[in-house]
């Protein structure tokens, strides 16, 4: 891994004595890296985010944020964050949210002209500048955040649901812009729902389940433990239907689904399809899904048994 | 931080303008001025409309010393105990309430709090900025009754202008438990119904002190006037205000101290009360308002280790 932008280690989270949000989260993030962090409602997702832009306290933490300790507001300065329903005062314009904010942000006033009128068009809100922020819809809010969180230059950006209100050409604007950031070479922590954007932008995602981790890596590690194979067959088993259950594949139909990467452990069942005198049409092997590794860490069973569930 | 700061305090100022109410009381403001315009003095006459009504007033010629005096009394008197006693308070209240509810929103504040700058800083600088409100509405309010009596009534009392930062200072009493409630309970509604009530505590002891002291059988009773007399010495002195208002204005003139209003009474009564004003008066205000900010700055302190020390 690069340079760790996060650094994080044992961040515990309690509310009272019975809510334990965070148990113990460990997390590295390198500069220049998509992160993404996934987890049902409830995870702990945003508590985390929140901890490391020091808005919640943790109950413990240890580590770094941009190479200073957790808690410290120095590094905020080179942060930039949308936070989930985000709301912005009604008494601010487009532009003012964004000089406003940036103005928090320590950026000199000549920057803050140039950069709010750049970023407006940047994301489709140049003509909407001058109208009161209390006039915007969901999606536009969602623009102006974005907006608003890029204001500083920020070397890592926190994202809670990007997308979360925009419409089909207005997650691809964010996707294209989130790709544009990694190209500059900034980092983008993201939390989302929508797994399939995810899996199409992060580099790495952890997945986070009652507060704590329960599977990380890039998406190929995650899903590559994940892969089955599926063999479709001609005719009937029913001659051979208790030897391939009893070598853990899964019956439907004309078709056996094997769980895991052990290519031989398929072949020996090929080997007793064929000796069975069962016409195999095709072997496939399948990758799973960020969304099927999802399930799989949230309800803690085999990819193979989740993905039985589902059908 | 100069940056940080003087975002939070443009801020506040933007919010303020912002309020319906802000124009309502500015309206108001305008009003009144206009009104007092309409009004001038000549020996024993009150004219209205540029001479249009002439209203007899024995006895009373503004273009004494005796009569600015009364004028300027119930100038102050209209400023501190009317417009903000009752009716501009009760608006300014209701309108800066939701100030730091508002801010506290969830999605509102997580983005402020994501910025570089000390959540006591922030906390600090949003309450003078929400002050601003009121600067702007004392100093509109003040400055055009100063220059509608200087100009229209040859009244020219510098000090009266000293009613600006002291109208502030009266409201901030109040507004600082409008924003302890909005803190603690992030509700407009308990903000507001709370420091109306913080009000009358500040208010009625004093108010009650007057009566007592005012009426023979009541003043008899010693342990009466011990008890009133202890709460209303309690801060903050929300009742000290005009009479350091008073005082102020008339500084430096020959202007009388006594209110209009007291003049009429009978020598005996006429003197016990000028005694009383006196020793009020007298007293000093460093003390006054040293002893009310210090309340103030209890009540803010405490909402603001709240606010710096919750998660959001």
């Amino acid at each position: 891994m690069k340079d760790a932008v996060i650094d994080i280690r044992n961040v515990r989270k309690d509310f009272g004595r019975k809510v334990h949000a965070l148990r113990g989260v460990s997390l590295r993030v390198g500069a220049g890296e998509v992160f993404g962090l996934l987890g049902p409602n409830g995870a702990g997702k945003s508590t985390l985010v929140k901890i490391l832009l020091t808005i919640v306290r943790p109950t413990q933490a240890e580590g770094t944020l941009l190479g200073q300790p957790l808690g410290r507001r120095g590094p905020l300065a080179q942060v930039g964050y949308l936070p989930e329903n985000l709301r912005f005062p009604a008494h601010l314009r487009g532009r003012q949210v964004l000089e406003h904010y940036a103005a928090l942000a320590k950026v000199p006033r000549a920057v803050r002209r140039r950069r709010a009128a750049e970023l407006l068009e940047r994301v489709g809100m140049s003509s909407w500048g001058d109208t009161p922020a209390s006039r915007y819809s969901k999606g536009m809010l969602q623009r102006l955040g974005i907006a608003q969180a890029l204001m500083n230059d920020p070397k890592l950006v926190f994202l809670d649901e990007p997308t979360d209100g925009l419409d089909p050409l207005g997650r691809r604007d964010v996707r294209h812009m989130l790709a544009d950031l990694t190209k500059r070479g900034k980092t983008v922590f993201l939390n989302s729902h929508i797994l399939s954007e995810l899996e199409m932008i992060c580099d790495r995602v952890s997945i986070l389940v009652q507060g704590q981790v329960a599977r990380e890596g890039t998406i190929a590690q995650l899903t590559e433990h994940s892969v089955t194979y599926r063999i479709t067959v001609a005719g009937g088993l029913d001659g051979v239907a208790a030897e391939v259950r009893k070598r853990g594949g899964v019956i439907d139909g004309n078709a056996i689904s094997v769980a895991g990467r052990d290519a031989a452990a398929v072949n020996q069942l090929i080997d007793v399809l064929r000796g069975a005198g069962v016409l195999i049409e095709s072997v496939t092997p399948q990758r799973f899904s960020l969304e099927d590794v999802f399930v799989e860490a949230v309800h803690g069973r085999g990819v193979g048994a989740a993905l039985e569930a589902e059908r | 931080m100069g940056t940080q700061l003087w975002a939070i305090l443009r801020d506040g100022f933007r919010e303020s303008l912002d309020r319906k109410m802000f124009w309502v009381v500015a309206t108001m403001t305008l009003l009144i001025a206009a009104v007092m315009a309409c009004i001038s003095f000549e020996p024993d006459k009150i004219v209205l409309l540029f001479g249009m009504w002439r209203i007899p007033a024995e006895g009373f010629d503004a273009t004494t010393e005796m009569g600015k005096s009364q004028v300027l009394s119930v100038m102050i008197q209209f400023v501190m105990s009317t417009l903000l006693g009752w009716i501009g308070m009760m608006l300014m209240i209701i309108a800066t309430a939701d100030f730091y509810p508002s801010m506290m929103e969830r999605g509102a504040i997580d983005v402020v709090l994501s910025k570089p700058i000390p959540r006591w800083v922030l906390f600090l600088f949003k309450y003078l900025g929400s002050l601003a409100f009121v600067l702007l509405q004392a100093t509109l309010f003040v400055g055009l009754t100063f220059l509608v009596m200087g100009l229209r009534w040859n009244i020219w009392a510098p000090g009266y202008l000293m009613a600006i930062p002291l109208m502030v200072l009266l409201f901030s009493y109040i507004y600082c438990i409008s924003v302890y409630v909005g803190v603690m309970t992030r509700s407009t509604v308990a903000a507001i119904l709370i420091s109306i009530c913080a009000w009358a505590a500040y208010v009625v002891p004093p108010a009650a002190l007057e009566v007592v002291e005012s009426e023979p059988s009541l003043r008899a009773n010693q342990a009466l006037v011990r008890a009133i007399g202890f709460a209303a010495a309690i801060p903050p002195k929300t009742a000290d205000i005009d009479y350091i208002a008073s005082r102020w204005a008339k500084a430096g003139t020959s202007l009388d101290l006594m209110p209009q209003q007291q003049m009429t009474l009978p020598p005996e009564e006429m003197e016990r009360l000028r005694e009383r004003e006196r020793s009020k008066i007298a007293a000093n205000p460093a003390y006054s308002i040293g002893s009310s900010l210090l309340f103030e700055a209890l009540v803010v302190g405490l909402a603001m280790w709240r606010f710096c020390r919750r998660d959001f």
